[in-house]
């Protein structure tokens, strides 16, 4: 059964991870975009989000995560999403995510593919 | 108009050369922006550019709002400027009112929207030039060029997400209706239905709850806890339900989100919950027919099994009596039951003729006969009498069997010599014995079913004998309860007694083909009910 939404972050170097639980909807978007803001504000291009507790996103969700990706290509940044559920995985390449935030299986992965 | 009426031409041209290509690599850094604000802050840049060692305020109103919103803060002198600007309509697209030290600029942009821009800075006494003006005038139409690309920028991107949701609804649709149908007998494809549902139609809760009557067997709510509040009425509620096998689906959404709250829920949503309501039925339907089909193949494969178990037990041909002509026929009805019979020949000379019917059908029934066969083979040479056979059998059945499952079976021991018969029944239907003077003589003594009651019950048995031309007839309760179209019991209407009374053929084997023809002529079209099972002797002339 799908929890009500909960978002942690820790800061690993100079990258954001997040890792959230639960349904990725207005209120789940908007805590991300917020965690996202208030660190990529402190000058953090590097964000990780990982998925594994949330398997269920709509698009309103999703409209948080294209700002997200748009905010950090202007300062070459980059997001990458990891621990995918296939159905969420299948969402977020339908709504073109994908072309210009990653993925990877999990955390560590996606931190090594920062610089 | 504020100038200078000072400044040379050719100075003037020079500037307003400098301000075009300014304006020119301005555009290209504006048309980037994605925000209103970054686009406020790049076009303050760039006019700040011009502009060298002056103050850039800029703020923006909303068409329908008569607030300003402040964009760039460059002095807040220059902000409370345009804050104090009239409401009123604009004369013109743009306006600009020189003053002392700066110089406001405000233009109405593309969507009715206004931009104000102040540079100030200079000195009371100095003043802005023609060129400045002419600048600013076209830094303005810049301004609107660059905030109209973003509009459409902005809209084509809403256009673009809007359009791969809709492509995204119709491939979740295919893979609900995949998954729905492919998931195990455990799992709860209403369940799937309602989150796919809630996630593709913006829902931001959802119930799906399965009612039989008024009785509530399911309630399943997403996100977890969630319920429908008194304020959820038809705009922001859509429902939809489907009856399967008495039991009531109903899928329940709420509340459709947007980024600036909630909104009535759209035709497709209602149509898109509806779809997916439909695959959960036709799932649940499907794995209804899947099951019906699994055990219809599981009974199949079952009476192939019992067949052949029988098939192997029943004799293929039986002993050949001296100065007798015996012949045995079993009829498996469709289902295959346990009826069983045998002439078995037992080392002192005599034969053992026996018919059975155990309870049930299918392996189980098959498997007691097996074991019948199995213990008499045993027995019948261990015991003296018939009884002690019975009460053998009965023990060892007990043993072998659930409470629930138990054999009839009719014992003849023939002593062909003498003619003598030793018969013992335990709780089968009574054997007929048609004597020479036309009588039929009705045998029937013995004890309970086998394998029924373990309480040392004592069998008896009975003795007669067959002359010569006389006739033995054992069969099982198949002949007598065949039934008729009307549910009419062959025993009721013909009597069997009779029908061995009155045919008399040379051979057993044609006895028994007339019996059977007799009962299939009451029967008619009615499928038969039971295992029909015969066993005649006949000790000749």
């Amino acid at each position: 059964m799908e929890q009500p939404f909960t978002l942690t972050s820790k800061l690993r170097g100079d990258c954001l991870v997040i890792a959230t639980s639960g349904y990725v909807n207005n209120v789940g978007g908007e805590a991300i975009a917020k965690e996202f803001t208030r660190h990529f504000e402190q000058d953090i291009k590097h964000i990780v989000i990982n998925l594994a507790e949330s398997k269920v996103v709509n698009s309103i969700g999703m409209s948080f995560l294209l700002e997200i990706i748009e905010k950090l290509q202007d300062v070459d940044g980059k997001l990458i999403f990891t621990n995918l559920d296939p159905a969420v995985d299948k969402m977020l390449a339908i709504m073109g995510l994908f072309t210009f935030a990653g993925k990877a299986p999990n955390v560590e992965e996606a931190l090594k593919s920062f610089p | 108009m504020p100038a200078s009426p000072k400044t040379s031409s050719k100075s003037n041209l020079d500037r307003l050369s400098d301000h075009i290509e300014s304006l020119q690599a301005g555009f290209r850094k504006l048309s980037r922006a994605a925000t209103l604000k970054d686009l406020g802050r790049q076009f303050a840049g760039v006019v700040g550019a011009m502009f060298i060692h002056k103050m850039i305020d800029l703020a923006y109103r909303p068409a329908d709002s008569e607030k300003w919103e402040d964009l760039v803060e460059g002095s807040a002198e220059g902000l409370k400027r345009l804050h104090a600007h009239s409401t009123r309509k604009l004369a013109a697209a743009s306006e600009i009112h020189g003053a002392a030290g700066a110089i406001t600029v405000v233009h109405r942009l593309a969507d009715k929207s206004l931009i104000g821009l102040v540079v100030s800075g200079k000195s009371k006494v100095e003043r802005y030039s023609e060129v400045d003006v002419l600048s600013l005038r076209l830094f303005v139409t810049l301004f609107d060029n660059a905030y109209q690309d973003m509009l459409y920028r902005r809209s084509e991107k809403g256009l673009v997400f809007s359009l791969n949701h809709r492509i995204l609804q119709l491939n979740s649709l295919i893979d609900t209706g995949i998954e729905v149908s492919t998931l195990d007998e455990n799992a709860s494809p209403h369940r799937l239905a309602l989150v796919r549902a809630a996630s593709l139609t913006n829902a931001s809760k959802g119930v799906v709850r399965v009612k039989r009557g008024k009785e509530l067997l399911e309630e399943y709510a997403f996100p977890e806890g969630a319920t429908p509040a008194p304020a959820h009425t038809a705009g922001n509620r859509i429902k939809t339900s489907f009856t399967f096998s008495s039991d009531t689906y109903t899928f329940d959404l709420f509340e459709k989100e947007s980024r600036s709250g909630t909104l009535a829920f759209e035709d497709t949503d209602q149509l898109l919950l509806d779809a997916l309501a439909r695959q959960v039925h036709a799932s649940l339907e499907n794995r209804y027919l899947h099951q019906q089909a699994l055990e219809k193949q599981r009974i199949e494969q079952e009476m192939t099994v019992a067949a052949t178990i029988q098939k192997k037990i029943i004799p293929v041909s039986l002993p050949v009596i001296h100065g007798y002509d015996v012949a045995g026929r079993n009829i498996p009805s469709k289902s295959v039951g346990g009826d069983y019979y045998d002439c078995i020949p037992l080392p002192d000379g005599r034969y053992a003729l026996v018919v059975a019917d155990v309870t049930g059908k299918g392996v189980p029934a098959a498997l007691l006969v097996s074991s019948l066969h199995a213990y008499l083979s045993a027995y019948l040479e261990l015991s003296n009498t018939l009884a002690e056979l019975l009460g053998k059998l009965n023990k060892a059945l007990c043993n072998a069997t659930t409470d629930d499952k138990f054999v009839t079976a009719f014992i003849a021991v023939l002593s062909p010599e003498t003619g003598e018969l030793e018969f013992s029944s335990a709780g089968h239907n009574p054997g007929y014995l048609l004597k020479a003077d036309g009588m039929v003589e009705e045998i029937n003594i013995g004890g309970p079913p086998l394998g029924a009651f373990d309480l040392d019950f004592p069998y008896l048995s009975g003795r007669t004998s067959i002359g010569k031309g006389e006739r033995l007839l054992l069969y099982t309760d198949g002949v007598t309860e065949a039934m008729n179209e009307k549910d009419e019991l062959y025993e009721r209407k013909l009597s069997l007694s009779d029908f061995l009374a009155r045919n008399k053929p040379d051979r057993a084997d044609t006895f028994i083909t007339d019996l059977i023809a007799d009962i299939r002529k009451f029967t008619g079209s009615a499928p038969q009910s039971d295992d029909i099972t015969v066993l005649y002797l006949r000790r000749k002339d």
